[in-house]
């Protein structure tokens, strides 16, 4: 389970890029699926990502990520390194 | 309409509620054009975008979920990435669709994690019931105005026709569609199938063969994964609903043919099996689209002729002496025309051209003219087809004689061709030809091509149901137990005598034989089996057993039999040291035979085939042979005898015996039951088949099985 401060600014990232509502995403929300997130968005996911957190994610892993939750967990992941 | 398994496709093709699942609103996207083709193109019906994050697209309000929509649907389109389609489609199936087009790429063809993904959405279609085409294709189209569903991003829907067109490759589809339009060439469906991990194309053809709106099958494939069940979809359509199927199969390698281990296997490559599948079901195999477009419109536009005789009319003598010799290459005839049309012509026609076939009007002929000679043609009984050539001259009146051949042509019950050479000046001509469904061709050789590709398909709507027989004399548990014994023993090359078993338990004809371990055995046997005979080495270690002097032939008494075995075991001891021999075969000698070679080989994707050729050089250096996929029947069997070029040597040619024909045959059909009854026999080559006179048989001199 991802630190509940990581799940909320993944949230807000998301609503940032895909100009949605922080409170409108659920935890276990699909980028593409629940979210409609286009590949372009999705890139720009992963970069907002990096640039909200101070890391640097492998990018192909970081792309098979699919939802809010497992987002904070792998992101969570490097912010322990 | 259903298909064979008693499902209709209609979900796919007349629906009347679409949801496009994934679409966005970003012009120029797949998700976008498939969503936008189907209502600028106006379906007879309702479309809803699906598409989480948007409110509208093209002015249409979009749901968030498949579910969310209120009203039945009855077809999804599902233009998400790959990663997600499941998810869709578990909503689908709860929301009681029961048709998906998968459009998306990135399942079998990217590789494992693909194929695990094709895996899931098969699992979830079969848990609901769900019908899928798809995924990785380009979509479907529907032209008929009852339903006039453009689900797909090709960059135009195309004319209504009878014409249906389905692909495995979507790519394909988009440039056949601009290569159509650009002829006039209308379809009734056009369907990209894509990775068929449900509908494939023996479904489709199925369901077209009952399709009133679809008059010609066209079929465009990469691989044949279920060869009798495609050959039974496709005699379906062409027997019993009088519809032409053409494919084309791409992919003809003979990779798989290099590796084989038999004459039957080397000779017969998968595309060797392809054509022979393909025949056997009436389909006829095209090499290029341009070439399956040709043949098509003559099947499609024109009456089918009713024999093979072509009547030409040119205004020019080159081009005529072209497609005359076209008509001697294609297997069709020049026809002779009645004294009456003769008397016509003669009187109506120029003295300086031609009145006889192939009619020449010459240079100077205007509409008026071609019209005489077509009319004449058409009315005589012993043409079948007329093939118009125009070649542009100053005074030629392209137009009127194309618009006088669309008059002549809407109410004849023969068919009618034409081939209007040049670009420039005869375009407007073919313009009007073409939008008047008159077969038009740039070469008088393609039109002839196309002639003679109807004169098959009603020669093979008229091929004759070839039921095999059963042979009931069989001992099928006598081979089950050989092979079984082999695949213990973790053997893939039958000892001779096993494979001997196997064959005489099929009640094929064994030549008399013993193995002897020792010289006074091989005469006292040679003495029991009758002079003369053959000794052979019986070793499992030496294949080739002539190369290295294990054979001895015509040995004519008992004190030659013993020192012909101690020639073979030391001429086999000095060639292999290693090879475990058994012991030297001592059989029958028949002479005053020809020798013939008879086969079998499992294919991937068609199954047990059966081949048939001369034996010696015939097959070696001329590969004169003729296959059949099995089971086969007797027709099937007396078809592949008179295929090969060298039948003429069996049936008494020039002051020849005629050999027992009727013995190959029931041969062939005894071999096509064991092919089918045990599909663990990989290659099989009977090698040679002694055939002798007329009601005196055959025997089997030799054989070689494969597990």
């Amino acid at each position: 389970m991802a630190d509940p401060q990581v799940v909320q600014r993944v949230k807000e990232v998301i609503a940032r890029v895909l100009e949605t509502d922080p409170d409108s995403i659920a935890d276990d929300a699909n980028f593409v699926f629940d979210l409609g997130a286009s590949s372009m968005q999705s890139l720009s996911l992963v970069a907002a990502f990096e640039e909200e957190f101070g890391i640097e994610m492998e990018e192909d892993k970081a792309l098979e990520v699919q939802s809010v939750a497992d987002a904070a967990d792998f992101i969570q992941g490097y912010l322990k390194k | 309409m259903t298909n064979a398994a008693g499902n209709s496709l209609d979900g796919f093709f007349y629906p009347k509620s679409v949801a496009v699942i994934g679409t966005t609103d970003v012009e120029g996207s797949v998700p976008f054009d498939i969503f936008y083709n189907i209502l600028k193109d106006r379906l007879n019906g309702i479309v809803y975008p699906v598409s989480p994050g948007k409110k509208h697209i093209a002015g249409v309000k979009t749901y968030k979920y498949v579910v969310d929509i209120e009203e039945p649907v009855d077809l999804a389109i599902l233009v998400f990435p790959s990663a997600v389609c499941h998810m869709a489609l578990e909503q689908c199936g709860k929301k009681g669709i029961k048709s998906v087009i998968i459009i998306s790429a990135g399942f079998r063809e990217v590789g494992q994690a693909g194929i695990e993904r094709e895996a899931k959405i098969k699992a979830i279609a079969q848990k609901y019931g769900i019908r899928i085409i798809g995924p990785n294709c380009l979509g479907l189209i529907n032209t008929d105005p009852e339903s006039h569903l453009n689900a797909s991003f090709a960059r135009k829907m195309p004319a209504e026709g009878n014409i249906a067109f389905l692909s495995q490759s979507g790519a394909l589809c988009t440039a056949v569609l601009d290569y159509a339009q650009g002829k006039h060439i209308g379809f009734s469906k056009f369907v990209s199938f894509g990775n068929k991990t449900d509908v494939s194309e023996i479904d489709l053809i199925y369901y077209l063969k009952d399709d009133p709106k679809t008059k010609v099958i066209l079929l465009y494939l990469e691989e044949v994964t279920d060869g009798p069940g495609l050959m039974k979809a496709a005699e379906a359509a062409v027997r019993e609903a009088g519809k032409p199927v053409l494919a084309i199969k791409s992919g003809r390698t003979s990779a798989g043919a290099a590796a084989a281990a038999s004459h039957t296997g080397s000779l017969a490559g998968s595309d060797e099996i392809c054509d022979a599948g393909f025949e056997q079901a009436g389909i006829i195999r095209c090499n290029t689209i341009e070439e399956m477009f040709n043949r098509a419109i003559a099947l499609a536009y024109q009456p089918v002729p009713k024999n093979d005789r072509l009547a030409i009319i040119t205004n020019a003598g080159g081009p005529g002496v072209l497609a005359a010799d076209a008509t001697v290459g294609s297997n069709v005839e020049l026809a002779r025309f009645t004294e009456k049309t003769q008397e016509l012509f003669w009187k109506k026609l120029p003295r300086a051209g031609n009145q006889s076939n192939p009619v020449d009007v010459i240079g100077d002929a205007r509409a008026d003219r071609y019209e005489i000679a077509i009319e004449g043609a058409l009315a005589d009984d012993n043409v079948d087809g007329v093939a118009v050539i125009l070649t542009p001259q100053s005074m030629t009146d392209i137009d009127d004689i194309a618009l006088n051949i669309c008059k002549v042509g809407e109410h004849n019950e023969k068919p009618i061709y034409t081939s209007f050479m040049g670009e420039m000046d005869v375009a407007s001509g073919i313009d009007i030809l073409e939008r008047h469904k008159i077969p038009h061709y740039i070469l008088p050789e393609d039109m002839v091509d196309s002639f003679a590709a109807c004169c098959t398909f009603r020669k093979e709507m008229a091929h004759k149901l070839d039921a095999p027989v059963v042979f009931k004399d069989v001992d099928k548990a006598a081979a089950e137990k050989v092979l079984d014994e082999a695949a213990k023993a973790g053997r893939h090359h039958l000892p001779e005598a096993d494979a001997e078993k196997i064959l005489e338990a099929y009640r094929l004809p064994v030549i008399p034989r013993a193995v002897a371990k020792s010289a006074e055995e091989a005469a006292k046997a040679a003495a029991k089996i009758g002079f003369p005979v053959v000794l052979k080495v019986e070793s499992d270690d030496i294949v080739h057993k002539s190369d290295i002097g294990g054979v001895v032939l015509n040995v004519a008494d008992e004190k030659a039999a013993s020192a012909a075995y101690e020639t073979i075991m030391k001429n086999a001891k000095k060639a292999k040291p290693d090879a475990k021999v058994d012991g030297v075969l001592v059989a029958k000698m028949i002479t005053g035979a020809d020798e013939v070679i008879l086969g079998l080989k499992q294919d991937t994707s068609f199954g047990p085939t059966i081949m048939f050729g001369l034996g010696g050089t015939f097959v070696e250096i001329f590969k004169d042979v003729s296959f059949r996929v099995a089971p086969i029947g007797s027709i099937s069997a007396k078809e592949m005898v008179r295929e090969v070029r060298a039948y003429k040597l069996l049936s008494g040619a020039r002051g020849r015996t005629r050999r027992d024909v009727a013995a190959i045959e029931e041969c062939l059909q005894r071999l096509s039951q064991l092919a089918t009854d045990f599909p663990q026999i990989k290659e099989l080559d009977i090698n040679p088949l002694m055939v002798q006179d007329e009601g005196k048989g055959c025997h089997v001199a030799d054989a070689r099985i494969m597990i």
